[in-house]
């Protein structure tokens, strides 16, 4: 689930394959936007894909630590 | 596309063709030296002809492969199924890029990093089995001593606290298993979430994401090309990783962690001479033993050192090491070699005298190498291009390090020497007597493959790198030895046979003519020359087709040749143990047919394999040896080829199938009932049924049985399927040899003619109208004391006349066998038989049910073939 508002992007549940598309569209418009990941417990990897490359500010880790110590590892590393 | 890149290309499918079958056969024969040799010669020549064309990747993939062979060949390595599955995937890669320089002219530059790993995993192959090789229990020598390559460049951008960490529990005795997962760009559309998977990956301590390549501006991503590398650490082993990753196992790369991949110095690059000396002075100590002199020395150096040089970083290494693992030498000879190769020119001009004495081992393996390298390195600066400019400074530069390297190596009588090199070239502004200089002073250090090809291409070099015999006069023993062969396009023939297709018809036109002469013009004796030109003709024209029929005549062996290895690598998958029989594989067909075969017969091993096939527990269960038998056999029969492709597997339970059948509800129950076991085992040919009781990736793709079948009857062949439970299965498939001509025999009806191919046409008889019975409207009559119903061809054409008996109010039947029964077809009249080139039904014409086809007659008509069992269906 993804819940677009107009500076952050609330990420809910699951975010599937299908929905990279939207998130990127967003980000696109809103570079400056944030993410909200709390309550994400599994995004795809072609959302990954997408975060990585467009490198928003997460302003809130997820809960789940194994998926936050992975996203951790591919937008925190290299800058 | 240049006619000697489509040679190669063509000739490159053969080689590859017979690489493959040279690796499956050393598999059973491992020691087999001729087969190892000519394996050699196929790489190596391949090798060679790719070099004429500009594809550095496959020249190096395929020179890596080289090296391997090599290798293999002089007995530094032992072959083992581990190296074939890498040369295996090595050709298999190879093939991808020969497919996409013939259609594209050039392969996808994505291949780049797919041949770099290749490559590189070649390589290692070579140096990981070389060393292993002295001592074999001593894994820890192989460890060491291969290539200080980190195996990860993520790892070594980790902080360097957190691979402390790591190292930590390593030296603790920890296994830890490092592996890199790097999913295929394609990989979304096939439903895989990479993350997924490595988020369910047990126990993972280290984890890294990294991009394949530089992202591009976010509004020209493609989310769904996935370019995405994977690397973890976890306590798991290789095995379970494996299990882990079955679906991607070949996107994946498993290593055991060495603490050598951890221990990556980083900061600033700042030299010393302090450091020369500690170098120096830590390798003696190493040497007699001392390691708290060691230590002590190493804690004094990086107090003196700021924390962010690389040096330092080094330092941390080393004394951790020698807190964590004191007996572990080599991992601390390593860390002082990094530190002396970091030194490098320093070291070389301050340390020479005492390393000649007794202090440490002189032909120390890693002091060496760098040496080495460094006496590479200048090579290559002498032989970058020259640019005037800053031409004098560079020979200056080589110059002052060769005299280093020169002094190092305790072989200062060569100094004069270079010095007189280097004028000559600071004279005569040209690298080529420094050059000369190195290749004559040092001759036993000439170019080192192994360590210059492991950087970029060594093209640039003005010498190429001599073998260690000459090149001269080799391309011509290359050649392979065999019978003459001319390689035609297909077009060609193809073109050629229509040509002669076309004089087939034409010449039946004689005849025609033939006859009118004499009933026209009353020329009898023109009519008889006629006739008798017709015969030279027609004879020098069956020839002329059954020549063209021998050209496009293809062994069976291009459908077999692929079974070895799809059985090896299934098999191997499946955890069965499958041994392979083929027979007959120079019997030969026309080539349409053997590729129309392809697919089937592929589809029908992996059924075998998958679902006939049993497991050794299982076989060894039912009392059977636990390797199973697949045989595949093709056999000539006058004008048909039949093929059997037999398991010893566990067969096909009738009941089951019936079971199936019925939830399918593919038939009603009174029908099943009465079905008999061979029946209900032909069941499996029905639309829409499937046995497999869970879809595997290996055969229940949707492609069923019912599939096979009219791909084989489109050629105009059969299929008999014959099972008995518990003993195996066999599938017997019957083709024409050939395609091209038709053998038909023209009937009358209705005042048309018709064609019926003489395949289907069991016999022909006159039937007495009296002999007729009508059984509840059906007309039949005994033939041979059977009933054989009759159906008048008009009726199944719509044609509403009657069929027409003759004087003696006899009906000319045609007996047609429909799959196991005879049915009479009633026409007005029998012809002749002819050959026809058969013609299928093209455009609007193609649904018309019940032709076959439509053929050219000699007077210019078009005479329509039918299908009876199209018809009778």
């Amino acid at each position: 689930m993804m819940e677009l508002r107009k500076t952050t992007a609330v990420i809910t549940d699951l975010l599937t394959v299908e929905e990279a598309e939207t998130l990127l569209e967003w980000l696109q418009k809103h570079p400056r936007g944030k993410l909200d990941l709390a309550g994400c417990t599994h995004l795809h990897t072609a959302n990954l894909q997408v975060l990585m490359a467009a490198r928003p500010q997460i302003s809130a880790w997820p809960e789940n630590e194994t998926l936050a110590a992975w996203l951790r590892a591919a937008l925190c590393s290299q800058e | 596309m240049t006619p000697l890149l489509q040679q190669f290309l063509s000739e490159a499918r053969d080689f590859l063709q017979s690489i493959g079958e040279k690796l499956l056969q050393l598999e059973d024969r491992p020691g087999d030296a001729e087969l190892i040799t000519e394996l050699f010669r196929l790489v190596h020549t391949l090798k060679g002809n790719s070099g004429l064309f500009d594809f550095p990747e496959l020249s190096g993939v395929l020179h890596a492969a080289e090296d391997l062979m090599d290798a293999v060949r002089d007995g530094r390595i032992a072959f083992a199924r581990g190296l074939a599955d890498q040369l295996l995937e090595t050709m298999d890669f190879v093939a991808i890029l020969i497919e996409e320089i013939e259609s594209n002219g050039v392969y996808a530059t994505a291949r780049r990093q797919e041949a770099q790993r290749l490559t590189q995993s070649l390589r290692n192959a070579v140096s990981r089995e070389e060393t292993a090789e002295p001592e074999p229990p001593a894994a820890d020598a192989a460890e060491t001593a291969a290539p200080t390559e980190p195996r990860s460049r993520a790892l070594a951008g980790t902080p360097e606290p957190e691979r402390m960490a790591l190292y930590r529990r390593l030296a603790a005795g920890e296994r830890l298993t490092w592996a890199a997962y790097r999913p295929e760009e394609e990989c979304f559309f096939k439903g895989e979430d990479p993350l997924y998977q490595l988020i369910q990956a047990p126990d993972c301590c280290w984890r890294a994401v990294s991009a394949r390549e530089a992202w591009p501006a976010i509004a020209e991503l493609d989310a769904y090309r996935c370019i995405l590398d994977f690397e973890l650490i976890t306590t798991r082993g290789e095995a379970e990783l494996l299990e882990h990753f079955r679906y991607t196992q070949d996107q994946l790369e498993l290593a055991a962690l060495r603490p050598w991949d951890l221990m990556e110095p980083v900061g600033e690059r700042v030299e010393g001479p302090a450091l020369a000396d500690f170098v120096q002075a830590a390798r003696e100590r190493l040497a007699a033993g001392d390691r708290e002199g060691l230590e002590c020395a190493a804690r004094t150096l990086l107090e003196l050192t700021a924390s962010d040089q690389r040096v330092a970083s080094i330092l941390r290494w080393l004394l951790l090491a020698l807190e964590l693992e004191p007996a572990s030498v080599e991992t601390h000879a390593r860390l002082i070699e990094t530190l002396a190769a970091d030194a490098g020119e320093t070291l070389a001009s301050h340390a020479a005298a005492p390393e000649t004495g007794a202090a440490g081992p002189p032909e120390d393996p890693d002091r060496v190498a760098v040496q080495r390298e460094l006496w590479e390195v200048q090579r290559e600066i002498l032989a970058l291009p020259d640019a005037p400019d800053w031409l004098p400074g560079r020979l200056r530069a080589v110059t002052a390090s060769l005299a280093g390297l020169v002094t190092s190596l305790g072989r200062e009588e060569l100094l004069p020497g270079l010095d007189a090199a280097s004028e000559q070239a600071l004279a005569s502004a040209d690298a080529a007597p420094l050059h000369h200089w190195m290749e004559t002073a040092w001759p036993e250090w000439g170019p080192a493959p192994g360590l210059t090809s492991g950087g970029p291409a060594p093209t640039a070099l003005t010498t190429p790198p001599s073998d260690d015999e000459p090149k001269f006069g080799r391309r011509a023993e290359d050649a392979l030895p065999g019978p003459r062969i001319l390689k035609v396009d297909q077009g060609k023939v193809d073109r050629l046979m229509g040509l002669i297709g076309e004089m087939v018809v034409a010449k039946n036109a004689l005849p025609y003519l033939a006859a009118r002469a004499e009933t026209q013009f009353g020329a009898r004796e023109m009519s008889r020359e006629i006739k008798a030109q017709y015969a030279v003709i027609n004879r020098i024209a069956e020839d002329m087709q059954d020549a063209i029929m021998q050209v496009r005549m293809t062994p069976i062996s291009f459908v077999f040749q692929r079974f070895p290895r799809l059985v090896r690598d299934l098999t191997r998958k499946m955890g069965k143990e499958v041994k392979l029989v083929m027979e007959g594989e120079d019997t030969e067909a026309d080539k349409h047919i053997i590729e129309c075969l392809t697919d089937p017969m592929i589809h029908i091993v992996r059924n075998s394999l998958d679902h006939g096939l049993e497991t050794p527990e299982e076989r060894r269960g039912a009392g059977k040896p636990p390797t199973g038998k697949l045989t595949i056999r093709a056999v000539q029969e006058s004008d048909r080829v039949r093929i059997e492709i037999a398991d010893d597997g566990r067969g096909i339970d009738p009941e089951h199938i019936r079971r199936k059948a019925r939830e399918r509800g593919l038939i009603d129950e009174s029908r099943l009932e009465r079905l008999s076991d061979q029946e209900a085992i032909d069941l499996v040919f029905a639309a829409g049924f499937s046995t497999a009781e869970q879809v595997t990736d290996l055969s229940g793709r949707g492609v069923g049985m019912d599939v096979v079948r009219s791909a084989i009857a489109k050629v105009k062949g059969t299929i008999d399927l014959k099972s008995q439970p518990g003993v195996g299965t066999r599938l017997r498939l019957s083709l024409p040899l050939s395609m091209a001509v038709t053998n038909v025999m023209i009937i009358r009806s209705h005042g048309q003619q018709f064609g019926v191919p003489m395949d289907d046409v069991i016999e022909t008889v006159r039937v007495d109208s009296a002999a007729i019975r009508t059984i509840k409207r059906h007309r039949t009559a005994v033939l041979r004391s059977r009933i054989v119903p009759l159906v008048p061809l008009n009726e199944l054409l719509g044609l509403p006349d009657p069929p027409r008996p003759n004087g003696d109010g006899a009906y000319a039947t045609l007996v047609v066998r429909i799959g196991k029964e005879p049915i009479g077809i009633m026409v007005d009249d029998f012809r002749e038989t002819v050959d026809i080139i058969l013609k299928p039904m093209a455009g609007i014409l193609d649904g018309i049910k019940g032709y076959a086809g439509s053929a050219l007659m000699g007077d210019g008509s078009v005479l329509l073939v039918l299908d009876p069992k199209d018809l009778l269906s």
